[in-house]
């Protein structure tokens, strides 16, 4: 028999990744009781678990310029980061890096003796080791008295008064019911994947489909990942082959246009929508030097008993990259939970938002560089854990009436009690249908959003409310793809509000930018069961002096233009 | 595919893989207490139960269940 089990904390964080963590051990600094709820386990999981590669840090000592850094973030993130929040990050990065080094996390030194890798100027990225950012994390929040909880999915938030106090979940492995109650909660379960290729599958959006629920506003949700680490159809991630995608051909064996080692925002999509494609990854004509490279990163980042460790790249060969490998993914940090201060608060009292889900859009249209994931997720957590502590300290206990918790309990179980209805696997593949292919999410245009649209609108209204479990397994399985249903809507509505092209959100149809009517961006939250989206303007005096010519406020040539 | 062998000679029952899978794909065999894969279709062969298993006893194969659709 399942059973039900009541939580009462102070801070509830939904998420134990880079940013739960960070969140966790800064809210425990205030003495309060902190637990992190995960839906695997905290700090081996997400994001955080395949983040291998390096992390910004702003350091003038080292030779940071912040002038510089600010510059090359407007110009790439297409003037529509909110410099604020840009500022912040860049400014609180060395203390995130100081604090991940003195747990344990392993930063590698370069080629001539410092940890600065110089490929990216004018940023300063170190690259991790083995131990990556995760495991060190949550050894120190274990240190600090944060309770963890794994494998925990929560599902849904609780509210009274207009506060949110808490949330609901369950373990999938038992069936068992958690109620948590909590002073302030902090939403940090990272991104949605639809559960495409990349390895991340268990992150399907759940923490901004959980906000939006309870009235939270999002943003930016039009501006899709456009990473490009090798991944073969079936879903082999090719090691850590990041430094080598100079080598990635179109069919005809033609080099892609990755000048810029960082220049990947839809290339390779460009080249495949005019037919060149499949994109083929061209070891065979990699320098000697570069494969010595690779095999240097396969060391510092593959666990040698992996699987992964096994692909040797002096082997050589040409091999099949798949697109969309983390499809419904954000640029990092645009796309999310809206804050309304500099320490993550949400437009719900009681509800704090961190890392991936929370919408800093502090890169704006684009990011100019690897490492940035990590370190806009360390500095929110960080705000963010501070923030909901401030928010706890000051707030009663909560009282949760009956009937909010019955309302929950409803969703929550809903699925285990239908006994006819739609598998959820079944209708992941539909929406992986309608949204995968590139020309909906990538290269868009009206028509094709328009179609999807229809398509995406039908799960939600007619399958998703029927959707069936057969145990606590598939329930999990529900409540997932209900939120990608819902994230698939996000990203629809947002890419069609946004009648222009900026940074990775290309319309095929507005191939241009459009200034300064789209110095803004795209916000969006339930009313009365619709989706509203509206647009925010960008504040004047971020924008880029318009009496520029467009080519020079714009170096980045799109498709048609 | 998927998953394709849990060794129940090696197995421990030490559930390490069970609470690492992201998938919630391996449940442990009450009467055996051994490891079994129970839901080999939502497995994504992430392989971080092969790497997680002190015993060496599980073996993932990179092919999916289902195969899934790319963008390109
Ligand atoms: C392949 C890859 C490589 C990357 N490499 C780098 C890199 O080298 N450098 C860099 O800076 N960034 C990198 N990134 C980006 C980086 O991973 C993210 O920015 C960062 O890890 C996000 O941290 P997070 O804490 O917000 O989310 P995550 O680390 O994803 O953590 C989310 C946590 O929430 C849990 N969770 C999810 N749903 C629920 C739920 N319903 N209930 C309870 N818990 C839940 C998950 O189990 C997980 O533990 C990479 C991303 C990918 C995909
Ligand atoms: S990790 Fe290995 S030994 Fe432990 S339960 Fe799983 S299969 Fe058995
Ligand atoms: S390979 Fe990954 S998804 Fe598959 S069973 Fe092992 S841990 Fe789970």
């Amino acid at each position: 028999m399942p059973s039900e089990n009541v939580v009462e904390t102070d801070v509830l964080i939904v998420g134990g990744g880079i940013a739960g963590c960070f969140a966790a051990i800064k809210a425990r600094e205030h003495g309060l009781a902190v637990t992190i709820a995960d839906k695997t386990s905290a700090g081996n999981s997400g994001g955080t678990l395949v983040a291998g590669y390096g992390y910004v840090v702003f350091n003038p000592e080292w030779g940071h310029n912040l002038d510089d850094c600010m510059n090359a973030i407007n110009t790439k993130g297409e003037y529509i980061n909110n410099r604020e929040w840009t500022e912040i990050v860049l400014k609180d990065s060395w203390a995130t890096y100081e604090a991940l080094e003195s747990w344990g996390t392993e930063f590698v030194e370069g080629e001539d003796g410092t940890k600065s890798v110089k490929a990216y100027p004018p940023f300063g990225v170190v690259r991790m080791g083995l131990t990556r950012a995760g495991p060190p994390s949550r050894k120190q929040a274990v240190k600090s008295g944060v309770e963890i909880m794994d494998g925990i999915t929560v599902v849904e938030l609780l509210k009274q008064d207009g506060r949110v106090v808490g949330a609901i979940g369950f373990a999938p492995t038992t069936g068992d019911l958690y109620v948590f109650k909590a002073k302030a909660t902090v939403i940090s379960s990272g991104v949605n994947t639809f559960r495409s290729l990349g390895n991340i599958s268990n992150l399907t959006g759940d923490g901004e489909a959980m906000a939006y629920r309870a009235g939270a506003e999002i943003t930016s949700k039009e501006f899709p990942d456009t990473n490009a680490l090798p991944v073969d159809p079936s879903g082999s991630l090719f090691g850590e082959a990041f430094p080598l995608w100079r080598y990635h051909t179109d069919a005809e064996g033609n080099r892609l246009d990755l000048s810029d080692e960082y220049e990947l925002a839809l290339t390779q999509e460009f080249a495949v929508h005019a037919g060149r494609g499949p994109i083929i990854w061209d070891l065979d004509t990699a320098t000697s030097e570069d494969i010595e490279k690779m095999r240097q990163r396969q060391e510092h980042s593959v666990p040698p008993k992996s699987k992964w460790a096994a692909f040797d790249p002096g082997k050589r060969g040409k091999f099949r990259i798949a697109g969309g490998a983390w499809v419904g993914m954000q640029n990092s940090q645009t796309g999310g939970i809206w804050p309304i201060n500099t320490k993550c608060a949400t437009t719900l009292p009681g509800l704090y938002a961190a890392g991936e889900c929370c919408g800093t859009r502090y890169l704006g249209a684009y990011h100019p560089a690897p490492g940035f994931g990590l370190l806009g997720s360390a500095v929110t957590g960080t705000r963010a854990g501070i923030g909901a502590a401030e928010y706890a300290l000051q707030v009663e206990k909560p009282v949760i009436d009956g009937e909010e918790l019955a309302r929950a309990k409803r969703i929550l179980y809903a699925p285990v009690e239908r006994n006819s209805g739609f598998s959820p696997r079944w209708v992941t593949q539909i929406l992986h249908n309608t949204v995968v292919p590139y020309f909906i999410i990538y290269i868009k245009h009206e028509e094709r959003l328009k179609a999807a649209l229809t398509i995406v609108r039908f799960l939600n209204d007619h399958l998703v409310p029927k959707l069936t479990a057969k145990d606590s397994h598939e329930l999990r399985l529900a409540h997932d793809t209900k939120n990608m249903v819902l994230h698939a809507e996000m990203i629809l509505r947002c890419s069609l509000f946004r009648t222009e092209s900026r940074g990775v959100h290309y319309r095929e149809d507005y191939p241009r930018r459009d200034d300064p009517a789209w110095l803004a961006w795209v916000k969006l939250r339930e009313e009365n069961g619709e989706m509203k989206l509206w647009k925010e303007p960008v504040p004047k005096e971020w924008w880029p002096d318009l009496s520029k010519p467009y080519e020079e406020i714009y170096p980045r040539r799109l498709l048609g233009e | 595919m998927a998953i394709e062998r849990i060794n129940p000679d090696l197995c421990n029952g030490c559930r390490l893989c069970i609470n690492s899978c992201p998938m919630d794909v391996i449940r442990l065999d009450e009467e055996s207490n051994k490891a079994v894969c129970k839901y080999p279709e939502d497995c994504m062969c992430c392989y971080i139960c092969e790497l997680e298993c002190p015993e060496d006893a599980i073996y993932v194969s990179p092919v999916r269940h289902v195969p899934l659709l790319v963008s390109w």
